[in-house]
């Protein structure tokens, strides 16, 4: 298997170590569907704001402006878009607050958390904001969401993004979202939508085929574990947690969930409540993982044609 | 870096400065029945207004984090001088008259910047003096911005095409230049 993998992998230009756990998690022949798929652009999406504006007008004003929007089945407010001469971004409506680019994964994590107005949200990785005014959106402004980042840059254009929206129920703090103990407010919800290698994001930056070593995907992976521990602890028992991230790396997914698992018993993954995805793995490269983990999901470039992600919701039992 | 509330006397300096600029009463509409805190740090302080629940929830231990933004931004007072935020100029347009509607020309450029010229100014309601400032928007009624007139309202017909009229404060274009 070595050997094919390091043909494979010279001929595509990717690093051998991860054409290697290609194969190992599906075989030949989906790996080089995998690699062909991440050859193809993925489509614009976009998610209407609400908060500043209804979605016909949106969709109207758009439409004038030859946007084509297309719906995407399990999501209201998010739309493929196809900007034919304009830049995404430097249309008025964009500057209004009318929309936000984004991509159809991520606003399906945040449907999964599925935030009320009135509850208390913890959004822990939240730059530059995409899922932070997804989430204020949802809980229509009403009750108190908490954004964390951590770097400095990032931080400003989160806070950007959570004006040019409209969000008001937000309070952004900069630090390191560990700590978030410290705050002793206890959420009702929580998401984490983690750092990561960015495996899920070949077909967007092709850069990520050789840019990152086993070793970053282990450092990310401790650091994801770090999280979901400071997070679970703060987490209010019945409350729901969603972890995330744009990495279709096993390492930094279904394993950390499965070490999460084993360490607390009163936290179980339940089902994401839409159509979407494939089931998570429970057997990568041969490991045998805790059953429930097929609940959680995965989008694919290969199967769904959109960047790879990953989606578990969990609970904390009362 | 705490969140403080506002006190009186610090909070009758921001309404007067904003009902100086665009009428009175127009502050007290901004802020409805929310609470004004501040946020100090060396350069400014960042006036925000939030529900008066999250007082209590700000009485959290903040030291391991630094608040970067909460509730509705207002403004930010620099040295001497208070500057309403451009969150909140959307709803001030609907609070005051000072209100000024630019030609599509003149709103793209005044998103990327740039000042209006007399040859893109569409309405302005008679009174209003140079140095007022004034809330500009396009023809669809998109709230773009802030400026500040650089003519009387009196002398506004009588200027050539190409000369100034406002100065631009801030406009929404900043959310893509800026941030
Ligand atoms: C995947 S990105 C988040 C994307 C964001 N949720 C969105 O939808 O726009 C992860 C973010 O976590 C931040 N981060 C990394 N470590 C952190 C920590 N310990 N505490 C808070 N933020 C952190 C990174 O700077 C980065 O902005």
């Amino acid at each position: 298997m070595r050997e094919k993998a390091k043909a494979i992998a010279k001929k595509h230009g990717y690093l051998p170590y991860m054409i290697e756990r290609y194969l190992s998690l599906w075989g030949e022949e989906e790996t080089l569907q995998f690699i062909d798929a991440c050859e193809r652009p993925i489509r614009t999406a976009i998610r209407v704001n609400t908060l500043r504006t209804s979605i016909d007008e949106t969709i109207a004003r758009l439409d004038k402006k030859g946007v084509n929007l297309e719906r995407v089945p399990w999501l209201e407010e998010g739309f493929y878009a196809e900007f034919a001469n304009v830049s995404s971004g430097a249309l008025f409506e964009h500057l209004l607050g009318f929309y936000y680019v984004q991509g159809i994964p991520s606003m399906s994590v945040v449907r999964t958390l599925d935030p009320k107005p009135g509850e208390i949200v913890f959004d822990l990785a939240a730059a530059p904001g995409g899922k932070t005014t997804h989430i204020a959106q949802l809980m229509n402004n009403e009750g108190m969401l908490i954004a964390i980042e951590q770097d400095k840059k990032r931080v400003s254009t989160l806070v950007g993004n959570i004006h040019r929206c409209g969000v008001t129920n937000t309070l952004v703090l900069r630090g390191d979202a560990k700590k978030i103990s410290t705050l002793e407010i206890v959420p009702d919800r929580i998401l984490l939508d983690a750092p990561c290698s960015g495996e899920g994001l070949i077909p967007i930056d092709p850069t990520r085929k050789t840019s990152k070593t086993m070793a970053d995907i282990r450092y990310c992976a401790t650091k994801q574990d770090e999280l979901l521990e400071a997070a679970i602890s703060s987490l209010r028992p019945g409350g729901t947690i969603v972890y995330s991230t744009c990495s279709i790396a096993p390492e930094e997914n279904e394993i950390v969930i499965d070490d999460l698992l084993s360490k607390h018993p009163e936290v179980k993954i339940v089902p994401i409540g839409l159509e979407f995805g494939v089931p998570a793995y429970t057997k990568p490269y041969g490991l045998m993982l805790d059953e429930s983990i097929a609940l959680a999901r995965r989008f694919l470039p290969h199967i769904h044609g959109l960047e790879g992600f990953f989606i578990c919701k969990m609970v904390k039992e009362e | 870096m705490p969140v403080e509330l506002v006190d009186p006397v610090e909070w009758s300096k921001i309404r007067e400065t904003i009902d100086d600029e665009f009428g009175p009463g127009t502050t007290q509409g901004l802020r409805g029945n929310l609470a004004p805190v501040v946020i100090r740090s060396e350069q400014s302080n960042s006036y925000y207004l939030i529900p008066m629940v999250w007082m209590k929830q700000l009485e959290i231990q903040l030291q391991d984090f630094e608040v970067r933004s909460i509730g509705i931004w207002l403004g930010d007072r620099v040295k001497e001088q208070f500057r309403v935020g451009l969150p909140v100029i959307e709803k001030l347009g609907r609070l005051t008259r000072n209100r000024i509607i630019v030609s599509r020309r003149g709103a793209e450029s005044f998103t990327y910047g740039r000042s209006i010229l007399k040859e893109s100014l569409v309405k302005i309601p008679n009174g209003l003096r140079r140095g007022q400032k004034v809330v500009v928007y396009n023809e669809e009624g998109d709230c773009l911005g802030l400026a500040s007139l650089t003519v009387d309202y009196d002398r506004v017909d009588r200027l050539q095409p190409d000369r100034l009229v406002a100065k631009n404060l801030t406009d929404i274009g900043l959310y893509i230049r800026y941030y």
